[in-house]
């Protein structure tokens, strides 16, 4: 019992650092009030879902994914890395497009908390 | 993979992100944002993904902190309760 | 309502700090280098277009930092972003184009060992490559300044206002 705890649960640690990260984010999104936050948020959660894939693909004892000449071990899984690459690629503009919305919400209502912008859409009757 | 320097990686990493996302100040939580970046670029060289690691370092540390702080420089810097 | 600015204000004409000036000026160019080594090293090791353009943009980024939106927004203008942005764009199309005519329809897009750059199959690939990798890192040197400015700098009303009228 106590071995298959040690094996199948701590052992795998870096999912569970992924899972909290993957909350800490979720909460940020729900439950602040201010948008950049939010934003914060939003990269933090993007960041948590890196970590589980690059997890995936690590292997003990394995080297870079780069080919040396006579090396006879062997090589961590390239193919998360090359998806993730991708998305951190989206991920900035996602973080872009966002901020781009909040600064026209500053704007329009004149704060970027969340709970004022409503009582000013009720106000205005929307 | 070293297992002692990767949990000491991750756990500085979660309590940076709950101090970011708790910190009154805005223009903190970016910075603390960028901290945690560097950290997570960190962690993927010693997970043995060097050119995720360097994407990260420059894109989440340097160009996501530049567009935080001019979003910043547009609103109010401080969050109210 | 309380509105207040923050220090960072826009457009606002202060006088520059002499060690952050002088600082910036020292290290743009070194940053600059990095970001061309990150380019041509893509190929063979970590880096790529991608990475080396978005720290080129984070050169313009620093010098935007430090001298001022105003001062630093004329020396960028939107046009020429536009423009640099499609050239990058252009160089990894035509490279790719290049590839079908010079083999006469035989290869494929972004096959890039008939362009007859070197007399070897391989060394054309390796060239190629690099040739494309410059493309995008033009793209997103572009991208990454004009997202920065158009977040950090709120144009002059004039302008926008006499074009939608």
């Amino acid at each position: 019992m106590m071995e298959w705890l040690i094996e199948e649960i701590l052992a795998k640690y870096n999912y569970w650092v992924s899972i909290i990260l993957m909350l800490i984010g979720f909460y940020a999104m729900i439950a602040k009030g201010n948008l950049i936050k939010k934003v914060i948020g939003l990269s933090i959660f993007q960041t948590a879902i890196f970590l589980f894939y690059i997890s995936l693909g690590d292997i003990v004892g394995g080297t870079e994914p780069i080919v040396i000449e006579g090396y006879k071990g062997i090589y961590v899984n390239p193919l998360p890395h090359v998806l993730i690459l991708t998305a951190i690629v989206v991920a900035v503009a996602t973080l872009a497009v966002a901020l781009a919305l909040v600064i026209n919400m500053y704007e329009e209502y004149g704060t970027i908390e969340e709970e004022e912008i409503i009582e000013k859409e009720r106000e205005l009757g929307v | 993979m070293i297992p002692s320097l990767d949990l000491v990686l991750l756990f500085l990493i979660v309590a940076i992100a709950i101090a970011a996302i708790t910190v009154r100040d805005l223009l903190s939580a970016i910075m603390l944002l960028c901290a945690y970046s560097f950290l997570m670029a960190m962690v993927w060289v010693e997970m043995h993904s060097v050119d995720v690691a360097f994407t990260e370092a420059a894109v989440g540390a340097g160009a996501s902190t530049a567009f935080l702080i001019a979003a910043l420089s547009r609103t109010v810097r401080w969050e109210k309760k | 309502m309380s509105t207040e600015k923050s220090e960072v204000g826009e457009g606002e004409e202060r006088a520059g700090d002499v060690i952050v000036e002088t600082m910036s000026r020292l290290m743009v160019p070194f940053i600059q280098l990095f970001a061309l080594y990150v380019i041509i090293h893509g190929a063979g090791g970590p880096g790529g277009g991608f990475q080396g353009g978005v720290i080129f943009g984070a050169s313009f980024v620093l010098l935007v930092i430090a001298f001022g939106i105003v001062n630093a927004g004329d020396r960028f203008p939107e046009g020429a972003n536009t423009a640099f942005m499609s050239l990058g764009v252009y160089i990894y199309a035509g490279v790719g184009l290049l590839c079908i005519i010079l083999s006469l329809g035989a290869a494929q897009f972004l096959n890039y060992g008939f362009i007859p750059l070197t007399t070897h199959f391989e060394e054309n690939r390796a060239l190629g490559m690099d040739l494309v990798e410059i493309g995008i890192g033009i793209t997103v040197m572009a991208v990454i300044t004009s997202i920065f400015f158009n977040l950090a700098w709120k144009r002059e009303p004039e302008e926008g206002g006499g074009e939608k009228e």
